[in-house]
């Protein structure tokens, strides 16, 4: 398995729209739990295999799962790391604009004091 | 209500209404705060095209490793100097600044992000990440190598 995940903004969107999904949402955190088949899957719902497989589809192409290609049932597997990624986007995008705001009035203490500086100067001549 | 707050970021400036507008609609003023500390947003990555429609683009480089990130945006309102609001071409998330006057030299500056996807504005799911997350790294323990990563 990969140890490190680099991750493209539009594989961010795969991530983000199967995570729109509450019932997408309570299959991962089932599959927290560990590896589960379709059936058991669908088991607290009440959905079609059909409708638990086409949640899976989706869940599958944004790298949230993966599936076994070889066993019988196709046990689902959690990608963690795909998931921290996107909690990470949230609390980095909060941390940007904070950040952001210290440095601006950084920038603003600097013009202040330049026009104070070029009144002075002003003022001299 | 809560889960709206999360999206939104407030602060108060000692600044005129204008020149905040300025700073944030001006190269000249966008490369000195844009990037966060440690990272810088070279004057001439950035593009502002200050029309509904016209491009928002900027590179922050990180200082450390040269990394960049680069946003690219269309303005979907300018409204000098209490409105603007561009829209992520990645990410499709809309964020709204709007600069309000609270005196000559005193302007609260309100950034909202909307149309962002569903689980980020849930509160309910953000609890229920964290709920998840705590199960995430008994699981990690749990699967061993398997995805963990390196601490």
């Amino acid at each position: 398995m990969p140890t490190t995940v680099a991750v493209t903004d539009d594989e961010l969107d795969a991530t983000f729209s199967a995570l729109a999904d509450r019932t997408r949402r309570g299959i991962l955190a089932r599959l927290s739990e560990g590896d589960a088949t379709v059936n058991e899957l669908a088991a607290p719902y009440e959905l079609t295999l059909p409708a638990v497989s086409k949640h899976l589809k989706v869940l599958e192409k944004s790298g949230l799962i993966t599936r076994t290609r070889n066993a019988q049932f196709r046990p689902c597997h959690l990608e963690v790391d795909r998931l921290v990624v996107a909690s990470e986007w949230i609390e980095k995008n909060r941390q940007l604009w904070s950040d952001r705001f210290d440095e601006l009035e950084v920038h603003l203490r600097d013009l202040q004091q330049r026009s104070a500086g070029f009144a002075g100067e002003r003022a001299d001549g | 209500m809560d889960d709206e707050e999360k999206l939104v970021f407030i602060r108060c400036f000692d600044a005129p209404q204008e020149l905040l507008f300025r700073c944030m609609t001006e190269k000249e003023h966008l490369t000195h705060f844009w990037g966060p500390k440690g990272m810088t947003t070279p004057i001439d990555s950035i593009v502002v095209d200050l029309r509904p429609g016209g491009t928002f683009e900027t590179t922050m480089v990180s200082e450390p490793d040269g990394s960049r990130y680069t946003m690219t945006a269309a303005f979907s309102e300018v409204r000098p100097p209490e409105h603007l609001a561009w829209i992520d071409a990645n990410t499709g998330v809309v964020t709204t600044a709007t600069f309000t006057s609270l005196g000559p030299f005193r302007t609260e500056i309100e950034i909202r992000q909307t149309n962002v996807p569903e689980f980020m504005r849930s509160a309910d799911a953000r609890a229920g990440f964290v709920t998840s997350f705590d199960r995430f790294s008994d699981y990690l323990r749990i699967a061993g190598s398997g995805s963990e990563k390196p601490t």
